[in-house]
């Protein structure tokens, strides 16, 4: 145990790393806005949403790997932006990252990974496929 | 014993609340005076005392024993050749056939012995070897006689052993029509529909071909089966063998709501039962009402009902500033309609009420529109109005009530095409002309009535002759040696030049013809209107001749359900603004600048008053769809818009409304007997001018009878119907 | 019996006068009839026999009780809604024959049903829904009194809807098929 560490002194030198890591003070004033913590970590990769995956050992399990979103959502971030091969590193599934693992399948009709819409306009809305049991009128159009 | 107590309630409660019992149909004292004595006899050893000549199965019914039949049915010809009503009697060597057997004296009926079940065992089996079990598929699983009965008196066990079906009968299925589904192999041969056919409906087309297992029901050559009472052998089919087209495969009978309503398609009111299902209109069938329909019902009130669900108004209109009508809120409709009211002088009001209108809504509108300063409340149809016009209700109603049109001898019509105006008036009319041999004599153009008639002529002079006893055709000393004649005048000829003369001297004939029976208590004088609304309307005060009102050049119109085409754009100045309420797109709806989505009639509860002046009221079945509401109602909120807010906020206040206006507008399933017959001959004298015209009917053809009204136009089947009978002109049968 | 006619003034003094006294009637009728309920003549007391009319209308006045006439109305303890009492109507009928049957033993009796409320779709499924608790409530009684009685102690308003199906009995003959001068002799075979 180094004297650093028996004084607390890593922390503090933790803290400094953290806000340099993330930006200066402005920098880590905005990711605390915007995503309540600053964390500091190993930039592991980005998806092609721009997303961006941070490992840091250092932390507990189950805290050590997360994601940075990327900045086009600012404050409209959800799980559901992470795309499926990295779902699978982010929950510990596997060790290895997307672009690293040479076993990943690939064809070509795998579908864009798309978000989770619901309360958007993209939203998919249920209707009903029975007949309407009442046929409404049609008034006649004018001049017709 | 039920009687008393019933009555003695009724008379004390309020008379809002309760249908008064009405006393039973009348009977003739001449006709009864000579009773034969009656002839004791044990049907499970209780003694009933019968008349000589009825049969066994009828003295049964009369303890209450029910015997299993599939043949017999009250209404029709005994046939006596589905031998499932075998009984035993004492001292007879084999089982009787119960339908046909007349009663002994002191013959000892044993209904429910060993041999009776072993005969109807027998006669079970003998049904069911030829009778495919396809129950599963078959519309008529669930309301099945064969069913039941199979159940109740089959054998527990089957002796079929021919698992090859090698010999099982199979008859090709008939094309009979729009309206009637035929699977044949499925047919007993009881005859009901045969003998319906050409007993009540009057069109000999069914018939059997061959014997034995060859036997067949069917029309002899490729022919359909166009009556408009054609329906009725679907409820008479003890099986599944004819079956309803338009109902088939849609529900099962234990999945429906029954609610018990009453037709307004045609003016006698005919007592329904509709079946629904998740909100829907599946099926109308017949009620019983002995002094109405008796248990047929035509076709257009039994079928048109998929016309509830086509064509329907469903959400308030306005038009826009492009004059086409777009959907908006409630809110919008009425502010606008009350704010083309209000801004419109009085006497430039103008409310025209048809065919399909309640009582309720007749009231309200009336006394919305007096509200509003105008007195100008029409009906579509026409009444004349000199003489003692609609003043008196003997001059309008089926005086003689239809179940006592049964017991005429001699029957007259004047301008009216019976069979379509009023189907279940002309079955009365064939009853008493098959049992109690009634002639019919006719005044009009030719028509097919289903039984044969004195043909007068169709010249109006005729009546004039009549009524003046100036006549020298036989059809005049026919009527005044007869013992209780009926004349009836159809509705289509008051809307004439010469109708008012018309009715003048039909009520001289009539009241002539009265004067000198010897039944005081016999009316002759019948005028039967076209539609369900009208008597209400008459009743209620509605004013007749909407053609003056529209020469005045109205500024509003407002149009409760007239459809019938009497108000047109082309006869109103450009500004004028007409509303709409109704139940369906159609005439009035198109011309309309304001839509008021109403109810039909399965939808609300309502008053209508039948050509006899019975008021009867329908229930709801289903929900008026959309933001449809109830008539009444949606006037109610207009005039509170307008600012001429109607005393009544509910059903039972506006009911009592109806009783000021007239008691027997809310005395339900009653009809009182029609007097100040005298005065109005003498208010008429004024009228009797010279008529040279011909009398036409509007009705003459069974196609012209489907499509009568908004909810029969809507309807895809009556359009079907329309064109079998079209296709069936083409045929060479 | 004379438990009966006593219940037949109290019957008879309170709000349901409209239809109980004949119901109760009846039950005193159908108690003297019944042959299970003969027994020997019973013992009259001498001094009841011999005593003057005033004498024993005295005494039978103090005899009986005095009973305070009240209407009984259940619908405050029955639970069902207040709105369910007052705004609903209920028709007291007899079921009419189904026209697609000829049997008839299921239809002597009388029923209650409310009117009938609004239903609605469900816009996934297209089922049908309603709001209604009372929508499948159907009584069946032996008369219409007791149909009438019965709505009177909950309160609701009801009405009688008598069916028009009695109908003069003719006799049916088989002959009349072959009569050789009638309109009946039939045209089909």
């Amino acid at each position: 145990m180094s004297l650093m560490k028996y004084l607390a002194l890593d922390k503090v030198a933790n803290f400094f790393n953290i806000i340099r890591l993330n930006g200066g003070i402005r920098g880590s004033l905005y990711k605390l806005y915007r995503q309540d913590e600053i964390k500091d970590g190993v930039l592991i990769g980005e998806d092609k949403f721009g997303n961006k995956y941070y490992e840091n050992p250092r932390y507990f399990y189950g805290r050590n790997r997360w994601v940075e979103y990327a900045d086009q959502y600012y404050l409209n971030y959800d799980a559901s932006q992470v795309p499926a091969e990295w779902y699978g590193w982010l929950h510990y599934k596997t060790d290895l990252p997307p672009h690293q693992d040479p076993s990943r399948p690939k064809y070509k009709w795998m579908a864009e990974f798309t978000e989770n819409l619901s309360g958007t306009t993209g939203q998919y809305t249920p209707y009903s496929t029975t007949r309407p049991k009442i046929e409404p009128w049609v008034p006649k159009k004018a001049g017709q | 014993m039920l009687r008393q107590p019933l009555t003695r309630a009724l008379a004390l409660s309020s008379p809002t609340r309760v249908a008064p019992v009405v006393p039973a149909a009348r009977r003739f004292a001449e006709q009864v005076s000579v009773q034969p004595e009656k002839v004791e006899v044990f049907i499970d050893d209780k003694p009933v005392y019968v008349l000589p000549g009825t049969t066994v199965l009828q003295a049964a019914a009369q303890v209450g024993v029910e015997i299993p039949r599939f043949c017999y049915h009250e209404r029709l010809a005994v046939a006596g050749n589905c031998r499932m009503c075998l009984v035993e009697v004492e001292k007879s060597p084999k089982p009787v056939a119960a339908c046909a057997m007349p009663v002994m004296k002191g013959m000892r009926v044993k209904t429910n012995s060993d041999l009776t079940r072993k005969a109807r065992e027998g006669v079970m089996e003998f049904l069911l070897v030829n009778h495919p079990l396809d129950c599963p598929i078959c519309d008529q699983g669930g309301e099945c006689d064969l069913q039941d009965q199979s159940m109740a008196f089959g054998s527990d066990r089957s002796r079929f052993t021919d698992i090859h079906f090698s010999g099982k009968r199979a008859v090709e299925d008939k094309d009979v029509g729009p309206l009637i589904k035929t699977i044949m192999t499925r047919c007993i041969h009881c005859t009901r529909c045969i003998r319906f056919a050409s007993e009540v409906a009057g069109v000999d087309d069914f018939g059997t071909t061959g014997r034995g297992t060859d036997m067949q029901v069917g029309t002899y050559v490729e022919k359909m089966f166009l009556s408009e009472l054609s329906g009725n052998i679907i409820d008479l089919c003890p099986v599944g063998a004819l079956t309803s087209k338009p109902y088939s495969f849609a529900a099962r009978p234990w999945e429906t709501r029954r609610i018990d309503s009453v037709d307004v398609l045609d003016p006698l009111g005919s007592n329904i039962v509709v079946a629904t299902r998740t909100n829907e209109v599946l099926r109308i069938l017949p009620r019983t009402n002995e002094e109405i329909n008796e248990e047929w019902l035509s076709d257009k009130s039994r079928f048109a009902c998929d016309g509830l669900k086509r064509q329907r108004l469903v959400t308030p209109m306005l038009k826009d500033s492009r004059g086409n009508l777009t959907p908006v809120e409630w809110e919008d409709a009425i502010v606008a309609a009350a704010r083309a009211l209000r801004d419109c002088p009085p006497d430039k009001i103008l409310a025209v009420a048809g065919d399909l209108a309640d009582a309720e809504a007749l009231i309200a509108l009336k006394d919305f529109v007096n509200r509003l300063g105008s007195e100008n409340t029409y009906t579509e149809q026409y009444f004349p109005t000199g003489g003692s016009g609609t003043d008196l209700r003997s001059s309008y109603l089926l005086n003689t009530k239809i179940a006592n049109v049964e017991d005429a001898d001699f029957v007259l019509l004047i301008g009216t095409n019976v069979r379509f105006e009023a189907p279940l008036l002309n079955a009365r009319i064939r009853k008493a002309f098959i049992h109690n041999e009634t002639d019919v004599a006719l005044i009009g153009p030719k028509v097919d009535l289903t039984y044969e008639y004195t043909y007068v002529g169709d010249s109006a002079s005729l009546v004039k002759d009549l009524a003046a006893g100036t006549s020298s055709n036989e059809v005049l000393k026919r009527l005044e040696s007869a013992k209780r004649p009926v004349v009836i005048l159809g509705a289509d000829q008051l809307k004439t030049e010469e109708g008012a003369a018309l009715l003048a001297y039909t009520q001289e004939l009539a009241l002539r013809l009265q004067d000198n029976l010897q039944d005081k208590e016999w009316k002759v004088l019948n005028v039967l209107q076209r539609t369900a609304s009208q008597v209400a309307a008459l009743d209620i005060g509605y004013k007749q001749g909407v053609g003056e009102a529209l020469a005045a050049g109205p500024r509003v119109v407002y149009l409760l359900g007239a459809d019938g085409g009497v108000v047109t754009r082309e006869a109103l100045p450009k500004d004028t603004v007409v509303i709409y309420q109704g139940h369906h797109g159609d005439a009035g709806a198109s011309i309309a600048d304001v839509v008021l989505p109403g109810a039909a009639y399965t939808e609300k509860r309502a008053t209508y008053v039948n050509a006899e002046g019975r008021a009867q009221q329908t229930l709801p079945a289903v929900t008026p769809p959309g933001l449809a509401r109830d008539d009444w109602k949606i006037i109610r909120a207009l005039s509170e818009v307008s600012g001429a807010g109607l005393p009544y906020d509910n059903l039972d206040e506006i009911r009592e409304r109806l009783s000021q206006v007239s008691p027997a507008l809310v005395a339900y399933g009653d009809v009182q007997a029609n007097n100040y017959f005298a005065q109005a001959r003498a208010l008429a004298k004024s009228l009797q001018k010279p008529v040279s015209g011909k009398l036409d009917v509007q009705l003459k053809q069974l196609e012209d009878y489907f499509m009568t009204d908004a909810i029969s136009r809507a309807s895809p089947t009556m359009a079907k119907c329309v064109q079998a009978v079209l296709k069936q002109k083409t045929s060479p049968y | 019996m004379l438990q009966a006619i006593s219940r037949v003034t109290t019957f008879s003094k309170n709000g349901l006068s409209r239809s109980l006294p004949i119901l109760s009637l009846s039950n005193g009728r159908y108690a003297s009839s019944d042959p299970t309920c003969k027994k020997e003549a019973p013992i009259i007391e001498n001094d009841a026999v011999l005593a003057l009319p005033e004498e024993r209308r005295m005494q039978n006045a103090l005899e009986s009780t005095i009973v305070v006439p009240v209407k009984v109305d259940l619908s405050p303890i029955t639970g069902v809604p207040e709105e369910h009492v007052k705004t609903r109507r209920v028709r007291i009928y007899q079921p009419p024959k189904n026209a697609m049957q000829s049997g008839t033993n299921n239809i002597h009796h009388w029923e209650m049903e409310f009117d009938n409320r609004q239903r609605w779709e469900n816009p996934l499924m297209g089922w049908t829904s309603s709001g209604d608790p009372l929508s499948n409530l159907k009584i069946q009684f032996s008369s219409p009194d007791e149909a009438i009685e019965h709505c009177e102690k909950n309160g609701w308003i009801w009405y009688i809807d008598v069916p028009k199906t009695e109908k003069d009995l003719r006799p049916k003959s088989y002959g009349l098929n072959f009569s050789w001068n009638r309109r009946t002799r039939v045209s089909t075979k």
